[in-house]
């Protein structure tokens, strides 16, 4: 049972909403859709986990942070992504990080 | 009609400045000369005037003695002319008619025994001022004060709590059941932590002063009542105390845990530093080879003081000289 983290992403959220509008169109049922969406978990989860290599640094100032059911949310200012090839600043980024050993089957998002 | 009430009549000599070690207690002091008529009389007579007699006969064999007894008497000088002024007084508010107001004693009082912690507009030649530590008489005060550096203390918000909610909503809290049962929350100003727990009772640490500490309680008190809980702000007590300081000169610990070994442990392999138990106050100190001391398991600020106020003539007895 993979963490269900990723649907809240710019690639989970518009699979999102194109299966809301298949359902719209009746061209799916809505069980259908959760089964493609537990998919997307685990494909997203193996895909991050064995097919990205490249390593990002960032550094800010931590407005503040959370740790609850095992999941830590920050909140950071003024921050700079920096990997190799460049540099991206950003004045405010929320990270929700989940355990990365997979311990815990989190149904939080 | 006894109109020296303050005292019974065989006491009333040893209210005067040199003949008594504690103001107003009519003990019988060891201190007291003999021959001079400070040793308890039987009661003659109840009339007040023949007893102010008798006090003053008493007074001029006390100036005669005087000069034998100052440098001891000194320091119960003062402290008694301080119950002396207010006897006398009091002795003279009560005198009325009777024309012998003790003009000697007040005055006696005032010349040769100022009020402690004052210094005297006429300083009297025969009596040299020292200030009162009753401790140590010999020593002058260190002149370092500990600074506080960490204040532990409860509070009880008197309400059951869900540990959870508190957790989601609220800003820089932690709260990991599995590893401990309580939401840890951190605020910046001051610069605390708490542990908030179920049932309603709190911790609160990392303060710099008493004051911080009830400031940082309230604030997290107001958290959680922000959040829905009807939090109130019961029993708050400081339990721990936390200071240090430097003495400034090596110290040689192995010396130390010598002759102190009754109250010191001193285990190099272990730890670097000797530790040191206080028994009065009950204070647990931390002391090191660079003459750095650390103070802890204060209530109050006071007790910090006045354990390093113990130990520093101890630990300058151990300096390093080489």
């Amino acid at each position: 049972m993979a963490y269900q983290l990723y649907r809240n992403t710019t690639l989970g959220n518009s699979l999102q909403e194109s299966l809301d509008e298949l359902i719209q169109s009746q061209q799916i049922t809505p069980q259908l859709a959760l089964q493609v969406l537990l998919q997307f978990d685990k494909a997203i989860n193996t895909a991050l986990a064995q097919r990205v290599r490249n390593r990002v640094n960032f550094r800010g100032s931590l407005n503040t942070y959370r740790f609850c059911d095992n999941v830590w949310t920050f909140v950071l200012n003024d921050v700079e992504f920096r990997e190799v090839t460049e540099l991206i600043k950003v004045d405010k980024v929320k990270i929700v990080a989940c355990d990365g050993k997979n311990t815990g089957s989190s149904t939080t998002e | 009609m006894d109109q020296n009430n303050s005292l019974p009549p065989y006491a009333q000599g040893l209210a005067s400045p040199q003949g008594a070690m504690t103001p107003g207690i009519p003990i019988f002091s060891p201190m007291m000369p003999y021959g001079t008529g400070l040793t308890p009389q039987p009661i003659q007579n109840t009339n007040s005037l023949s007893i102010l007699e008798e006090q003053q006969r008493q007074q001029q064999q006390q100036q005669q003695q005087q000069q034998q007894q100052q440098q001891q008497q000194q320091q119960q000088q003062q402290q008694a002319a301080v119950a002396a002024v207010q006897q006398s007084t009091s002795q003279q508010a009560t005198q009325g008619p009777s024309g012998q107001t003790p003009q000697l004693f007040h005055s006696q009082t005032l010349t040769t025994a100022p009020l402690p912690g004052t210094t005297p507009l006429y300083p009297s030649p025969m009596t040299p001022m020292t200030p009162i530590t009753p401790a140590t008489p010999a020593s002058e005060s260190s002149g370092i004060v500990p600074q506080l550096q960490n204040i532990v203390s409860t509070v009880n918000l008197g309400c059951k709590l869900d540990l959870k909610t508190i957790a989601l909503r609220a800003r820089n809290a932690e709260y990991n059941p599995k590893r401990f049962a309580a939401v840890i929350m951190r605020i910046r100003e001051p610069r605390t932590t708490a542990l908030i727990f179920s049932s309603g009772k709190m911790v609160c640490t990392g303060a710099k002063s008493e004051e911080q500490s009830r400031l940082a309680a309230r604030k997290y008190a107001r958290v959680v009542q922000k959040l829905g809980f009807p939090a109130k702000f019961l029993d708050f007590k400081i339990q721990n105390m936390v200071g240090s300081c430097d003495v400034k000169f090596p110290i040689r610990l192995e010396g130390l845990v010598l002759t102190h070994q009754q109250f010191s442990s001193y285990e190099p392999e272990l730890f670097p530093g000797l530790i040191y138990r206080m028994i009065k106050p009950r204070i647990v100190l931390l002391i090191f080879v660079s003459g750095k001391v650390v103070l802890t398991g204060a209530k109050v600020r006071a007790e910090i003081y006045e354990a390093f106020e113990n130990i520093y003539p101890i630990l300058k007895g151990f300096r390093k000289t080489t």
